[in-house]
């Protein structure tokens, strides 16, 4: 089962992806990040430790949320990914521009 | 003799498809009783990202109406293997030209993942079917 969950936190926005980011699901991710920017907010947290996988397809998604928050004059965290998630973040040297968190607050502490 | 866990599925050639095909690979992996999870999770990528391949180029050649894909998972005592094959139009692919996209690109990495986490990756046009074989050790 797949899900995002969003709260307003202190400082920013707390994004929850549960379940696979793939091709499937990395629409919505992209769709409720720029609805977020859109709205106002400027610092987005993925949390990605109920993240069981990612593929090509999330990995854009996440660089694409990315830009959009830095056009926007924000920024974009990631945390706490889990075994898999970071395997592919290192295979594709997106771990120099998607530095993980250990923690949300971490995150949002900058 | 051992016998090792074996499954095919036949779906449509659709988005909506990847997550049958990870449904499946979940079940055949379980069954398989590996308990590398190293290999599992390279294995993974380079089954979906392929499978992903074939649907987006399915789409973007002839639109997907109609169009499906199967894929078969094996094993032996040292290696996983899938096969996907489909009858849409032929991969116009040099797998030897494939790079990791640069970290400000959105797309270009699902077959430069593929070929990394894989000990092979094979590409034949074979009777108007397009196949790909994908083998890692274990």
């Amino acid at each position: 089962m797949t899900s995002i969950d969003v709260r307003a936190a202190d400082g920013g926005v707390v994004l929850a992806q549960s379940g696979r980011l793939t091709v499937v699901t990395a629409p919505q991710l992209r769709a409720t990040v720029a609805d977020r920017i859109a709205s106002g907010d400027r610092l987005i947290v993925i949390d990605l430790s109920a993240t069981e996988f990612v593929d090509s397809s999330g990995l854009g998604a996440l660089v694409s949320c990315l830009k959009s928050a830095r056009q926007a004059g924000g920024d974009l965290r990631i945390v706490a990914p889990s075994e898999q998630v970071s395997m592919v973040l290192r295979m594709t040297n997106l771990d120099r521009i998607l530095t993980p968190r250990v923690s949300v607050d971490d995150a949002l502490r900058g | 003799m051992t016998t090792y866990a074996h499954r095919e599925v036949d779906v449509a050639a659709t988005v909506a498809s990847i997550d049958v095909v990870q449904t499946e690979f979940d079940a055949w992996w379980t069954e398989l009783g590996e308990e590398n999870v190293q290999t599992r999770f390279a294995f993974e990528i380079a089954v979906v990202e392929i499978a992903t391949n074939i649907v987006e180029h399915t789409h973007r050649a002839e639109g997907s109406a109609g169009r499906r894909f199967r894929l078969e998972l094996t094993a032996d005592a040292t290696s996983v293997t899938a096969v996907f094959t489909d009858n849409g139009q032929p991969a116009d692919i040099d797998l030897s030209t494939v790079t990791m996209a640069d970290t400000d690109e959105e797309s270009g990495r699902g077959l430069a993942l593929a070929i990394a986490a894989l000990d092979s990756l094979d590409y034949s046009r074979v009777d108007g079917r397009n196949t790909w074989t994908l083998v890692c050790g274990r």
